[in-house]
């Protein structure tokens, strides 16, 4: 049987305050994004408000649940965050559909434009909190959701890694490694979903994954230094408008949600390959 | 453990990071092949913001033969020797560009412009030679004697600042001294963004300076054969073909550029539109140029190009008669004016009525009469030009007359 969720494992728990602080973590990261456009439309600010008013509503659902027992209360707000982010991410998508890639549909264009997509991931977090309350964390189906996630995690990594770079014509190899990292680490999670795996594989991942962990640091390093020793007169307007500087951090930062779906998938599959087949873990199996 | 899944996720994931090289692969080399990564960005980056924020700026570039050349934003816009650069979201720039920036690539054609009348002489003939060096007065002096050292114009201070810089700095700042040691600005003719050679060939854009009174040439090309062919068939004429490649095919009607700087059916192209003029036209009391006979024959070769060498040479003989008798009713009007100067009754420049109507008679109607001769327009030798002068010329004696009574009475 898998760890019980009340043990010390709490797979929800970690997986709340993942969300909890990828929602917060959003505040500094989307002011940085939208001062490169200072701003200039009024919807801008919807993602930025709605980042410094979702983490204190997600803290008293937290506080509910693990302090008052107040289940109801955690899950209610939950939903109500998870639904108002969905929102928030296909009204950025939307907004973003401006860029002028969909007016030329040309691959420059796509390299150069607003990331579309970007938004999506205020929709992935809002799918990830209502997830979180309606999947049973000791189902199999929880650890899959999970990976899911992690999943479109690096492939918005690899995608976003990819058009960036490219803006540089990738003018110093190392603007590679993310491409091919996150490259790897797709194929690494799209498997569990294609075929039968067992607990090898997802050690194999695990350690894929660690490897996503460095390469965002290092990216940091790099992103970081660059804005250093960057042309504007502050700090603050190389980080506006240099490479972002949180955007590797999403590696390290994907490689925990994907570390945490893995550890729990672990409970739910057998050792080796002669254990029973029918505990391996075979696609499709959410429900 | 078994292999198929982890040779599954490296086949995917290679087949990823393969995929993605082979579509940065297909970007062209222009794009991506850059002595620096801001000049890789500014191929689109610019473009995604000045889109929204000016939309004709990036359109009229994207028209351009620069952006056919996969020149990009920022190699026009990125500090040139001695420019001071400023962080513009991310990018080094020089917002200001000058002909310093231009002259990266086109060296030649700067010279040429340095040489020529359009450069310091057009900002010294307003503001005097106090805003440039002492290196660019000398050089400039070599090609254009008196037309840098020479004091501001006396209309400057009677003026003001306000109608200097609104009217007269407009057009002759296309020589202006720049910050960055360099004179002028290709703009002027070529336009910013548009960069185009198509424009600098259009009269309009000549006559944005060249018109008026004082110096009538877009109108008397109006008037002219030229310019009313030009009117009728400027959709069949192709003003973008290259300068050097330019035939009487592609432009079988000229333009003030065509006859004066064009490399027209293998012609050499000049940026000093003085090079194939044989007279100052424009001067008080018109002389030959410097390069009187080299200039005319060049211009005349240009004229072969459309005309028989009878007809060429039978226009200059009366445009040169013409010439011959404004300088005649000219210097008989300046032996008055200085006649009144050295007696005392004229002090100070542009003090008594008689100041503006001899300036009026040479500077108007004297080079108007001039260049209509030149020009093919004859309404402005006439009524424009001759029927003033003769007018100013009788008003002059007139007043001339009258200060004498006047001071004689005293």
């Amino acid at each position: 049987m898998p760890r019980n969720s009340q043990g010390y494992i709490r797979p929800r728990l970690w997986l709340e305050v993942f969300l909890w602080l990828n929602v917060a973590g959003l505040v500094p990261d989307i002011y940085l994004a939208h001062s490169m456009n200072q701003f200039r439309r009024p919807q801008e600010y919807l993602p930025l408000y709605f980042s410094l008013a979702a983490p204190p509503l997600l803290l008293i659902g937290l506080a509910g649940w693990l302090l008052w027992g107040r289940v109801m209360l955690w899950r209610v707000l939950g939903e109500l965050v998870g639904w108002a982010a969905i929102l928030v991410g296909v009204l950025g998508l939307i907004f973003h559909l401006e860029s002028r890639f969909f007016q030329e549909l040309t691959l420059a264009s796509l390299v150069y434009s607003a990331p579309f997509a970007a938004p999506l991931a205020y929709t992935a977090l809002g799918l990830m909190l209502i997830m979180n309350r309606r999947v049973d964390p000791d189902s199999e189906e929880w650890p899959r959701w999970v990976l899911l996630f992690a999943l479109g995690g690096f492939v918005g990594n690899f995608v976003f890694s990819l058009a960036d770079h490219a803006s540089n014509g990738f003018f110093h190899a190392t603007e590679w490694i993310p491409v091919i990292s996150s490259g790897l680490a797709v194929g690494f999670l799209l498997v569990p979903f294609l075929m039968t795996v067992r607990r090898g594989y997802l050690a194999i991942c695990a350690a894929v994954m660690l490897l996503q962990g460095a390469v965002g640091v290092l990216g940091f390093y790099h992103h970081f230094s660059a804005s250093w020793h960057g042309p504007a007169n502050s700090l603050f307007g190389n980080l506006v408008s240099g490479a972002p500087v949180l955007a590797p951090l999403l590696f390290a930062d994907v490689m925990l949600l994907a570390l945490l779906g893995l550890w729990v998938l672990w409970q739910h599959v057998p050792a080796e390959m002669g254990e029973q087949s029918e505990r391996a873990i075979t696609a499709p199996s959410m429900h | 453990m078994s292999f198929r899944p982890v040779f599954l996720a490296v086949l995917i994931g290679t087949a990823l990071v393969v995929g993605g090289y082979l579509v940065n692969a297909y970007r062209p080399r222009s794009v991506t092949d850059q002595p620096s990564a801001a000049l890789v960005r500014a191929s689109g980056k610019c473009a995604e913001c000045h889109r929204n924020l000016q939309y004709s700026v990036v359109h009229e570039y994207e028209m351009s033969v620069h952006a056919k050349k996969d020149v990009n934003c920022l190699e026009c816009h990125q500090p040139a020797a001695e420019q001071q650069g400023k962080e513009h979201h991310g990018f080094v720039i020089s917002a200001k560009l000058t002909a310093g920036n231009c002259r990266s690539c086109h060296e030649t054609v700067y010279q040429q412009f340095l040489r020529s009348r359009h450069a310091a002489p057009a900002w010294a003939s307003v503001m005097g030679d106090k805003d440039f060096t002492t290196e660019q007065v000398a050089f400039s002096e070599q090609f254009q004697p008196g037309g840098c050292k020479r004091p501001p114009h006396p209309l400057t201070q009677l003026e003001g600042a306000a109608a200097t810089t609104s009217g007269c700095v407009t057009c002759h700042s296309v020589g202006r001294p720049n910050v960055d040691g360099t004179i002028g600005t290709c703009s002027a003719c070529h336009t910013r963004h548009t960069a185009s050679v198509a424009v600098a060939r259009l009269p309009s854009t000549c006559g944005q300076c060249h018109l008026g009174p004082d110096h009538s040439q877009l109108e008397i090309y109006t008037e002219s054969k030229h310019g009313v062919l030009f009117a009728a068939q400027q959709r069949l004429l192709d003003l973008n073909v290259e300068p050097k490649k330019l035939t009487t095919r592609e432009m079988f009607v000229p333009t003030c550029a065509t006859c004066h700087m064009s490399g027209i059916n293998g012609m050499n192209v000049t940026h000093d539109p003085g090079e194939r003029l044989s007279y100052y036209l424009f001067a008080e009391v018109t002389d030959k140029r410097p390069n009187f006979a080299r200039g005319q024959a060049a211009m005349k070769d240009a004229c072969r190009n459309c005309h028989t060498t009878p007809l060429i040479d039978r226009v200059y003989h009366d445009a040169e008669s013409v010439v011959s008798s404004t300088i005649d009713k000219v210097k008989e009007l300046k032996e008055v004016i200085d006649g009144l100067r050295k007696d005392g009754l004229l002090n100070k420049p542009f003090d008594r009525p008689i100041d503006f109507a001899y300036f009026d008679l040479w500077h108007y109607y004297g080079r108007t009469a001039k260049h209509g001769a030149f020009m093919g327009g004859a309404d402005y030798v006439q009524w424009h030009g001759n029927y003033p002068l003769l007018k100013h010329g009788v008003e002059i004696k007139s007043m001339a007359e009258e200060m004498r009574r006047s001071h004689a009475k005293k």
